[in-house]
């Protein structure tokens, strides 16, 4: 049942990040593509989850949490980029 | 021991004259003059027994490797060039003495010449073929620095480039002959060579090895057509002109030709090369110095004549024409030096060297004329001087050579012609000098030499006269010992005497001297023959040739060096394809006897979201950020790969590594210009994207043959010995900091000296900012948005807490030093971003290259630490230790080891980023503009 | 001593670390420990060559971690040679950059040492990814060091070489992957004797990896056609950095000889000695574009510049030859080249400095404040480069022209002489006009104790060279011979019975 559950998952949130690539590749404008980044960076944490749900093991949910985190970094540069073209001033 | 010291004596000597300076001019010629006259003496107290038939050698070993011993001989051939050397270059020291006039640095020019004598005897006496080219390379050295002593000149510049190159290029074949004869006997013993003459006439390489030696020799004694550099090299000071290009180095040549006569003469191209070679010389030197206007240019041509004489002599295969060719080298240094003195006397008294202005000098310098005229006479080949001695013994020989065949009848009377020229210009270069009127255009009323000018050219005179009156008693012992060694044999009986009574050569003779003084006579028609060539300069000839070479070559690198790296990277790109690829031919099947994995959906769908977003970072290159968002979505996708695929912790350290990229890049992107460059040309486009293909399918098909094949490897090992040899669970962070730790010792280093590096770089670097986007939108003006501020500041601790917790399991765990260093770094940076340098600085009040320094420090003296307990650098110690409160502990020295792995990365990615952000600080435009 | 192996790498990082935890800080104290190190690291080489002798092969297993699993540095005569090479090159260079050179921008003495480890590690090491880890090390500090002084030139020509040694790290990569992936080992001697049993389906891609690798470190070498990053940045790096790069290549060369010896030598079947035709060829080339680029260059940087290339050119076509004599001939030559060629930097240097404003270029300019030991330097130099006698390069060029077979010397002979006169007539050309066509004032600038100490040290080894031919050829004769004697190596480091990576 669970293994089922995940299948179904993972084919979601594939799909999910080929939308996202989508909005990535289309905009049309650049807050779209980095918003469209940043989903990409949930969806791919949630596919870390999952993935550690399959194998059991728990290494994979802390690597979610970390890539989290450096996710979020990436996006606040790059919308610092957008907005102050410097972003370390 | 001895012979040795008639080498070194000079050599100490070209170092003597340094003593002494400009202006103690007595004192230092004395003091150069003082080495020559002692190796003199030893070489006198030698010549008895040479002359008996002795051969002193000495021999040193020196380079075995090379076949070159430190090797010396005197034999006859030897003595005759070293008392040659020796006594004409004692004059030659007295005469510059007094014809180098105050301006001349005069301790230079003695160690210039002194360090030539050297050369020129160590080419006589070397018992070494190696030896001996050493120094045959080294005459063309220091006449190179005495032909351009008065480097003022440009004529004595370029004449000394021309003869450098000239000389030095046949030094060069010379040294491949004579390895090719090394090669033919097997050994470079001067003695060994000569006595294989029949293995070497045998040897296919013979005639290879023969041209390339003559090319050397014919290229130092200006043999046709390398004569041309000798008469350009009368651009130095006239003791040089007598003393290299009279007795000495254009003798050098000839001398060889003798040396090696005993191994290379007797064949057909041998008799064909170089007395044909000889003659061609004799009668285009004759024939220019007949021309020529300048006294010195028409003894350098002379000389070139005379040395084609002694050439075709060398050449005939006969023993007596050996012997003659031997006298006559004799011979013409003694009185070719001495024109050369009286040419530089006229020069120095009058001003100048041109024969047109020159007439009655006898009036004013009696004595100089009559030297001259006795030299000259001996010159044209008068009877009762030396030089009509052996210019008879030269007719004589070439009445006998079979040279030619059915056309031998040519040689003499071309000998003849050569003869008739000689007496006309010797009588040319007498009387339009010293008599025919009255001098014209004279700068100085011209006076008469001082003594010790002129007495090197009385001695030379006397000498001329001695070998003329009596060349029985003063020459004959010398000439035959001389003549053995260059024959390896007893030469022929040897009787020289004045009067041979009636015969074919004395007509010749008399013939000579009658026809050259009608040439003489009627040499007006000649000179109007002559002006319908157009006149050349091989100096400018040769100096356009070499400038012409040099832009040519100018244009050939600058073609292929056009400052492109597009074209750089390309050739290293083709030539890795190229030679990968090539390899890859050579494979019969690409997939390997593992079984390929099956794609799932999930695999597909992510290998598709990386193709696409790959082809899309190479598209959109010029849409950077776009570029770089999609650059992201690939970094993405590896990881999610590694996660995919079991490995958490490398997902990690890549998704790491990918965000301080971006951040990097980001920064670099901001000072790029924001103008879009130029849109490649199709064709360049079409080439780019073959070679990507290309190289990109290389390198999948090697990826591909790699994983479908079954490896045997070395890191079973590292899973089996982790725990028990390194004391963790985590193979990867026990690899990093244990079995391969010093592979990382040595990444914390690069990673160190590239910040370092980058602060280098950047440290005075201040750009400007652009006041507004690509877009042309202005900057927003909120520099620091408050809630990114607050969110970054709560996250923080966070993320240190969570470092902290990676690096210290990370020896059992996924984690270690480097993921945490760089997750530390990130948390940091983002404060940068958030509340911008100042801020950061004075909270963060620390500098960021000791931290990083003191990581490599840690991790370099942890691995010290093993020598106190004997063990090699880097050696680990693991154990499990009891801490109260805490509990049961595993500690590791590798934890240490990983401490400055840790420190490093987050110096170095802090001294990174911070730097290149700083870079505007204080230069924006925006903060200028709030000011006013 | 034990642990006197591993000393080439440690000294100059511990030394290159101390001095760079503090950006400040008085500068004799920095030149005074860097120059005491340095003379260290050449009392450490000497000792090196001296335990080389006895041609036992020793090795270091760093960590304890016994090969082939752990990384090892191994001492040969090769090894020890290239290491007091580097030392005395650096000795010499330091001396001059301690001057005033160092001052133009920060960290030199630090990155000097660092870079100087790199080297060292480079040649000491067994290990073919630890090799690639001393590679980037070297590169690194490399690029740090050329940009000492900033400038546009600098810059550009940093750039260019940064560039391409990146792209050729990553080939080095890829390289070491294929040879991983199908060999399964990393240390060179375990590689050795895998190679002989390889699956004749593997050899292939063991080809792909070979000759990746050759063109790596064929980029490092500067053979042809990878060469485009060496004349520039010789050519605007700071004299004392220029002189220290003259190892850089050799640096290539080493890494040549090594791998085409040990792993692909005679021993490795149908993979034997695969790079040597190439290198032949492209080694020539190289050689003939070097003697072009001697003759064009416009200023005395670039003219030294391609006669590195020249030497480089020798080298390998040394190494294509493929015989015991060449490669101890090649050897000697390669002492000399380093050695000399470093030391023109320095002089040329120095030249420019007393020329005004003309500086390095080769144009009439002012007469230079010490005309009579620069112009003696310069002469001594230009020969040595050239390769005529007296001085070194005559003996090296000598050797290497008596050892090519007879098929090798209808190429090598007139190439490698061609060459010589190539540089004849162009440092003849340089020389005259820098020290004969000069007029005008004297600039006043004169060559300090420190710059004249360096550069005379670095120059007078030619005639040294000469002096003492006996000895030297007998060791690099020795060394060749070493070299091919594979076997030896491989036992003196796998204990093992068996071969192959199968643990």
């Amino acid at each position: 049942m669970l293994d089922f559950a995940l299948k179904i998952s993972v084919a979601l949130f594939a799909i999910a990040i080929v939308l996202n690539l989508y909005r990535v590749a289309v905009g049309p404008s650049l807050p779209d593509r980095i918003l469209a980044l940043d989903t990409m960076y949930v969806n791919s944490i949630a596919l870390i989850v999952l993935f550690g749900i399959w194998l059991g093991h728990r290494t994979y949910f802390e690597a979610a949490l970390l890539i989290a985190m450096l996710g979020f970094v990436s996006t606040v540069a790059v919308c610092k980029y957008l907005l102050r073209g410097d972003i370390i001033e | 021991m001895s012979l040795l010291l008639i080498v070194l004596l000079p050599l100490l000597g070209s170092l003597l004259p340094s003593l002494s300076s400009n202006q103690r001019r007595h004192q230092c010629a004395l003091l150069t003059a003082a080495m020559p006259l002692i190796a003199l003496l030893v070489t006198l107290r030698e010549t008895p027994g040479v002359i008996a038939g002795e051969v002193p050698r000495l021999a040193f070993s020196w380079v075995p490797a090379l076949g070159l011993d430190l090797a010396l001989r005197l034999d006859g051939l030897s003595l005759l060039f070293v008392l040659l050397i020796l006594g004409i270059g004692l004059l030659i020291i007295l005469y510059a003495r007094h014809y180098l006039s105050e301006a001349d640095n005069m301790p230079r020019f003695y160690a210039y010449l002194m360090l030539f004598m050297t050369s020129m005897l160590g080419i006589v006496m070397a018992d070494n073929l190696i030896l001996l080219w050493m120094f045959w390379e080294l005459t063309s050295l220091s006449s190179f620095l005495l032909i351009g002593f008065w480097s003022h000149q440009s004529a004595a510049r370029k004449g000394a480039r021309m003869a450098l190159a000239v000389t030095g290029m046949g030094g060069l074949a010379l040294l491949a002959g004579l390895i090719l004869i090394g090669q033919i006997v097997g050994t470079f013993d001067m003695q060994t060579v000569l006595d294989s003459r029949d293995v070497i006439l045998a040897d296919p390489r013979y005639l290879p090895a023969l041209l390339l030696i003559l090319l050397g020799a014919f290229t130092k004694s200006a043999q046709f057509p390398f004569q041309f550099w000798l008469p350009q090299a009368m651009a130095a000071p006239t003791p040089v002109s007598a003393f290299l290009h009279s007795a000495t180095m254009v003798k050098a040549g000839v001398f060889l030709l003798a040396r090696l006569h005993p191994a290379l003469a007797g064949s057909q191209e041998w008799l064909y090369l170089v007395s044909l070679t000889g003659l061609v010389t004799m009668l285009y030197g004759a024939y220019f110095a007949l021309i020529k206007l300048d006294l010195k240019t028409i003894l350098a041509y002379s000389t070139v004549s005379h040395l084609g004489l002694i050439t075709m002599l060398f050449g005939l295969n006969s023993q007596m024409a050996v012997v003659a060719g031997l006298f006559h080298i004799l011979n013409h240094a003694t009185f070719k030096a001495a024109l050369f003195m009286t040419a530089g006397i006229v020069d120095h008294e009058c001003g100048t060297r041109d024969i047109r202005k020159l007439k009655g000098l006898w009036r004013y310098m009696p004595m100089t004329t009559a030297l001259a005229a006795i030299t000259a006479a001996s010159m044209a080949g008068f009877p009762l001087l030396n030089g009509f001695l052996s210019k008879e013994m030269m007719l004589a020989e070439t009445l006998e050579t079979p040279l030619l065949g059915g056309l031998a009848w040519l040689i003499p009377v071309l000998a003849t012609i050569g003869s008739i020229l000689a007496a006309a210009y010797s009588l040319r270069y007498v009387r339009n000098t010293f008599f025919d009127g009255k001098p014209r255009e004279l700068e100085k009323t011209p006076h008469e030499a001082s003594f010790p000018m002129r007495l090197p050219v009385l001695v030379l005179a006397i000498v001329c006269i001695i070998i003329g009156l009596f060349p029985a008693f003063s020459a004959t012992g010398i000439l035959t010992t001389a003549a053995d060694a260059a024959l390896t044999m007893p030469a022929p009986e040897l009787h020289l005497s004045i009067w041979h009574g009636f015969n074919l050569p004395l007509l010749m003779s008399a013939i000579a001297l009658i026809g050259g003084f009608m040439v003489y006579v009627l040499r007006q028609h000649l000179f109007t023959f002559h002006r319908q060539f157009p006149s050349r300069n091989s100096l400018a000839i040769f100096e356009g040739a070499v400038q012409r070479l040099v832009r040519f070559t100018q244009w050939g690198i600058d073609t292929l060096e056009n400052g492109s790296l597009q074209r750089y990277m390309l050739w290293v790109v083709i030539s890795a394809l190229a030679v990968s690829g090539m390899s890859l031919m050579g494979i019969e099947t690409l997939k390997g006897e593992l079984a390929v994995q099956k794609a799932d959906p999930l695999l597909i769908v992510g290998a598709a979201i990386t193709c696409f977003a790959g082809l899309a970072t190479a598209f959109l290159h010029r849409r950077r950020l776009i570029s770089l968002i999609m650059l992201s979505v690939v970094g993405l996708m590896a990881s999610l790969a590694f996660a995919r695929f079991s490995a958490p912790d490398l997902a990690l350290t890549q998704l790491a590594v990918e965000v301080v990229t971006v951040i990097l890049l980001m920064l670099a992107l901001f000072f790029l210009p924001q103008k879009t460059p130029k849109e490649s040309s199709a064709s360049r486009i079409v080439r780019d994207v073959l070679l990507a293909a290309g190289f990109g399918g290389v390198v999948a098909s090697l990826n591909y043959a790699l994983l479908t094949r079954p490896l045997n490897s070395i890191s079973d090992y590292f899973l089996e010995h982790s725990v028990s040899g390194g004391g963790g669970h985590n193979v990867v962070n026990v690899i990093l900091v244990d079995f391969r730790g010093f592979d990382t010792l040595g990444e914390i280093t690069v990673l160190c000296i590239a910040g370092i590096g980058i602060y280098k770089l950047l440290n005075r670097l201040r750009l400007f900012m652009p006041s507004s986007d690509s877009e042309g939108r202005p900057w927003s003006p909120d520099r620091y948005p408050m809630i990114l501020a607050s969110v970054s500041q709560s996250l923080l601790p966070m993320a240190l807490l969570v470092s902290v917790f990676i690096f210290l399991r990370g020896h059992n765990a996924p984690g270690g030093g480097f993921i945490a260093g760089l997750v530390t770094a990130v948390a940091l940076i983002l404060m940068y971003i958030a509340h911008g340098v100042e801020w950061a600085q004075q909270r963060l009040s620390f500098q960021y290259q000791p931290i990083a320094v003191s990581g490599v420090a840690i991790a370099t003296l942890t691995g010290v630490g093993s020598w106190a307990f004997g063990y090699p650098f880097l050696t680990s110690a693991f154990g499990h230790f009891h801490i109260p409160l805490i509990g049961d502990v595993e500690l590791a020295t590798a934890m240490l080891f990983d401490l400055g792995v840790y420190l490093t990365v987050v110096g170095a990615t802090l001294m990174i980023l911070a730097n290149l952000g700083k870079v505007t600080t204080s230069h924006r435009p925006s903060k200028q503009k709030e000011k006013a | 001593m034990q642990h006197l192996i591993i000393l080439p790498v440690l000294l100059p990082l511990l030394t290159g670390v101390a001095l760079l935890i503090h950006r400040g800080g008085a500068l004799t104290l920095r030149r005074t420990a860097n120059v005491l190190s340095t003379i260290a690291l050449v009392v450490v080489g000497v000792l090196l060559v001296a335990e080389s002798t006895d041609d036992a092969i020793r090795y270091y297993a760093v960590g304890d971690w016994q090969p082939p699993f752990g990384i090892i540095l191994v001492l040969d005569r090769l090894s020890a040679l290239m290491v007091m090479l580097t030392s005395v090159l650096a000795l010499g260079s330091l001396l001059y950059a301690c001057a005033g050179d160092d001052e133009q921008g920060s960290n030199f003495h630090g990155l000097f040492q660092l870079q100087l480890m790199g080297i060292n590690g480079a040649f000491l090491t067994g290990d073919l990814f630890n090799l690639f880890v001393f590679f980037e090390v070297l590169l690194i500090a490399s690029y740090a060091l050329l940009m000492h002084g900033g400038g546009k030139a600098r810059t550009h020509a940093g750039f260019h070489y940064v560039a391409l040694n990146l792209l050729g790290s990553m080939l080095f990569l890829i390289a070491l992957g294929i040879l991983y992936g199908t060999m399964g080992t990393l240390n060179m001697a375990d590689m050795s004797a895998v190679v002989t049993t390889l699956d004749t389906a593997d050899l292939g891609l063991v080809k792909a990896g070979a000759l990746l690798l050759l063109i790596v470190f064929g980029l490092k070498a500067a053979m042809l056609p990878l060469y485009f990053w060496l004349p520039r940045a010789y050519a605007a790096a700071p004299a004392p950095i220029a002189a220290l790069f003259a190892i850089m290549t050799k640096v290539g060369i080493y890494s040549i000889i090594r791998v085409y010896t040990l792993i692909f030598g005679e021993q490795a079947g149908p993979l034997a000695n695969l790079a040597q035709p190439w290198v032949w060829w492209l080694g020539l080339a190289t050689l003939a574009l070097g003697a072009i680029g001697v003759l064009s260059a416009r200023d005395m940087r670039t003219q030294v510049a391609y006669l590195i290339l020249v030497s480089v050119g020798t080298l390998l076509a040394g190494i294509g030859m493929h015989s015991e004599a060449a490669l101890g001939a090649l050897l000697y030559y390669l002492i000399h080249t380093t050695l000399v060629s470093g030391g023109l930097f320095l002089l040329v240097d120095a030249i420019a400095q007393q020329r005004g404003k003309a500086g390095a270029r080769i144009v009439q300019s002012r007469t230079l404040a010490q005309p009579a030991i620069l112009g003696l330097m310069f002469f001594a130099g230009a020969i040595a480069m050239a390769g005529l006698p007296p001085l070194s390069g005559a003996f090296g060029k000598a050797m290497l022209l008596q050892s090519a077979t007879t098929a090798q010397q209808h190429w090598l002979w007139p190439i490698l002489l061609g060459s010589g006169l190539a540089s004849l007539i162009a440092l003849s050309r340089t020389g005259s006009t820098i020290f004969w066509r000069a007029s005008g004032e004297k600039t006043g600038v004169t060559l300090g104790p420190l710059r004249v100490t360096g550069t005379l040290m670095l120059i007078s080894c030619a005639p040294l060279m000469v002096a003492f031919a006996g000895p030297i050829t007998a060791f690099t004769q020795a060394t060749a011979a070493q070299l091919l004697d594979r076997d030896a190596y491989v036992e003196s480091i796998i204990a093992r019975g068996d071969t192959g990576g199968d643990a």
